[in-house]
């Protein structure tokens, strides 16, 4: 086979990749999102397929597949999704380290969030909290709290309130100046002046408290996420209606900020920090204006975000129902540290 | 009533009235947003102690209006950001402060009661040169600021915080704003006075946050407002034979009050 990965229609070859590793199927992923194939009609051919680049090609929806070099542990997947296979050679397993990390245990989404990150697909960048300490109005609120997230990764803090959740996420914010211990965003130290010139790669999305009731509109508020950056007004709108898109909000564009729901102005302030290119996102108790339709839309959304631009994203709430459902890794914040 | 144009201080009034009606309610926008209307009480006590100052010294009161006023901003905003002390507050107090050491250097220094009033009333016909000239730069450099950095003002009006995770510089902004309101209120006071320049500042941008449907529209609709009133003011004062400033105020309000009252039915 002349390239590492062909995908045929009617016998006719309409994409082809030689990258290695996952990323031709990560290509095709692409490539498949703009074209209009019927995916039954698609017949992919690989060059090596372990349990990781099985789990991708059942994503992808394709249904015919030849792969020249076969894991054994690809089989059950192939067959637990209906795909059809042939191979030139079968192997009890491929020297990947991907495939031993992939468990039983993972749904087909885990997997495939599991393997973007490890590709590198994802927008978030990691965060790193040491020994942070923090003081407000003289009294301690964090005490040498340490946290690591890496890219693309969620983690919800609850916590009781008053315990120092918003503390958490404004220290990382920059908002406040901690006494000792640090916070780094990707290879950034909070308060560096390589930081400050970045400090937009930080989203933040904060509890539905502003009484704004000046005119500003939806897309407004949108546009406020590329404040800090010079892009031209074509530029500009371009991205403001992408992230409304996005986040299912564009037909807000021109309505007063102050008149939408909250569950409205939530998705409004989510496409603000996509507007904004953020790579890590901080949730600051995002339910507490929301009714019960609003909480469930807002964390349809997130699960979308994770899956697709995979943001790195904070949450704190008290909320524990809602955050519950979202799945995500949880921390409970106490005694000023994470537990 | 144009054969009136042909006086120079008519004229020169006319023309630093039009700019400064089109500029000063810009800042009124930002007056309003940013909560700063306890500053804007104080800004006017400060300018009257700048005014008792340089009428002490003998020297032009204008000058002293602003370095009054732009002091007392400085050190208000300095307190209340490094106390994190309330900057209403703070404006209370210098308020107070402000108008004690005014009417103290009235009575040390003998001034006569009615040069420190022509402060409450403004003097449009009397600027000189200087105050001419620096108030149409002052009003071109706000339009500049307001037109160049929107984007970022934006920001720092919708949400402090927000604005400062959004990459803006929010303190820089902040102070920008606290100087061009000091320096707005000496010059809208030397225009028409203390007690009448929310006629130039405030009024038209109230007018536009009740029908603006966006932070675009409530610049555009202020300054248009802001520009009506100074214009149509300033040409009926000369019609009715009246002060200009009083003119301007009565039919600022008149305006408002016809769309308060549009809006209710």
């Amino acid at each position: 086979m002349e390239h590492s990965l062909i995908l045929l229609h009617d016998n006719r070859q309409v994409f082809t990749s030689d990258e290695h590793w996952l990323y031709p199927l990560f290509e095709l992923e692409l490539f498949l999102k703009d074209a209009a194939f019927p995916l039954d009609q698609l017949f992919l051919k690989d060059k090596i397929a372990g349990k990781a680049a099985a789990s991708l090609i059942v994503r992808l929806g394709i249904r015919n597949c030849f792969i020249e070099l076969l894991s054994e542990r690809a089989i059950p997947v192939f067959e637990q999704y209906g795909v059809k296979y042939a191979y030139d050679q079968l192997v009890d397993h491929i020297q990947c380290r991907t495939e031993d990390l992939i468990t039983d245990k993972m749904s087909m989404e885990d997997t495939y969030l599991f393997l973007r990150k490890r590709a590198g697909k994802v927008q978030g960048t990691s965060l790193k909290i040491n020994s942070l300490t923090v003081d407000v109005a003289g009294k301690r609120i964090l005490e040498k709290l340490d946290l690591e997230l890496g890219r693309g990764e969620q983690l919800v803090v609850q916590g009781e309130n008053g315990c120092g959740k918003s503390t958490l996420l404004r220290s990382i914010l920059g908002l406040i100046l901690p006494v000792s211990g640090s916070v780094s965003i990707g290879e950034e130290l909070v308060g560096s002046a390589k930081w400050r010139k970045n400090s937009a790669l930080t989203g933040y999305l904060n509890q539905e408290t502003i009484k704004n009731y000046f005119p500003i509109t939806a897309a407004e508020v949108v546009a406020i996420g590329v404040s800090g950056i010079k892009i031209s007004n074509r530029e500009r709108d371009y991205r403001v209606e992408l992230s409304m898109r996005k986040t299912g909000s564009f037909h807000l564009q021109n309505q007063l900020y102050h008149q939408l729901s909250g569950g409205e102005k939530q998705r409004v302030s989510l496409a603000r920090c996509l507007c904004q290119n953020a790579r890590i996102l901080l949730l600051d108790e995002p339910t507490s204006y929301l009714d019960e339709k609003g909480k469930e839309e807002l964390g349809e959304l997130l699960v979308d975000l994770s899956r697709n631009e995979a943001p790195t994203m904070l949450l704190v709430s008290h909320d524990t129902n809602w955050t519950n459902q979202l799945n995500w890794y949880k921390k409970t914040l106490k005694d000023g540290r994470l537990w | 009533m144009v054969e009136l144009f042909t006086y120079p201080p008519i004229l020169k009034g006319f023309i630093v009235l039009i700019l400064t009606g089109f500029a000063f309610p810009i800042t009124g926008v930002y007056l309003l947003r940013m909560n700063l209307l306890p500053l804007r009480f104080m800004l006017m006590h400060g300018a009257i102690l700048g005014g008792a100052i340089s009428l002490a010294m003998d020297v032009n009161p204008f000058g002293g209006t602003l370095i009054v006023n732009l002091l007392l901003v400085l050190l208000i905003t300095w307190m209340s950001r490094s106390l994190k002390t309330d900057p209403g507050q703070l404006s209370a107090f210098f308020m107070v402060v402000s108008i004690s050491l005014a009417f103290i250097f009235i009575y040390r220094f003998q001034i006569p009661a009615k040069d420190t009033l022509s402060l409450m009333w403004g003097s449009l016909y009397t600027l000189n040169g200087f105050e001419f000239i620096g108030t149409l730069a002052f009003s071109l450099l706000l339009i500049l600021f307001q037109s160049f950095f929107r984007h970022q003002l934006r920001a720092v009006f919708f949400d402090a915080d927000i604005a400062q995770t959004s990459g803006v510089n929010e303190t820089g902004f902040y102070y920008a704003i606290i100087l061009i309101t000091a320096v707005t209120v000496a010059a809208a006071m030397k225009l028409i006075g203390a007690l009448l320049l929310d006629a130039l500042l405030l009024l038209p941008a109230l007018i536009a946050s009740y029908h603006a449907k966006s932070y675009r529209g409530m610049m555009l609709w202020s300054s248009f407002w802001g520009g009506m009133f100074a214009i149509v003011g300033f040409l009926l004062s000369l019609a009715l034979g009246l002060p200009a400033s009083s003119t301007i105020a009565v039919f600022a309000s008149v305006v408002f009050l016809i769309l308060i009252l549009a809006k209710r039915k």
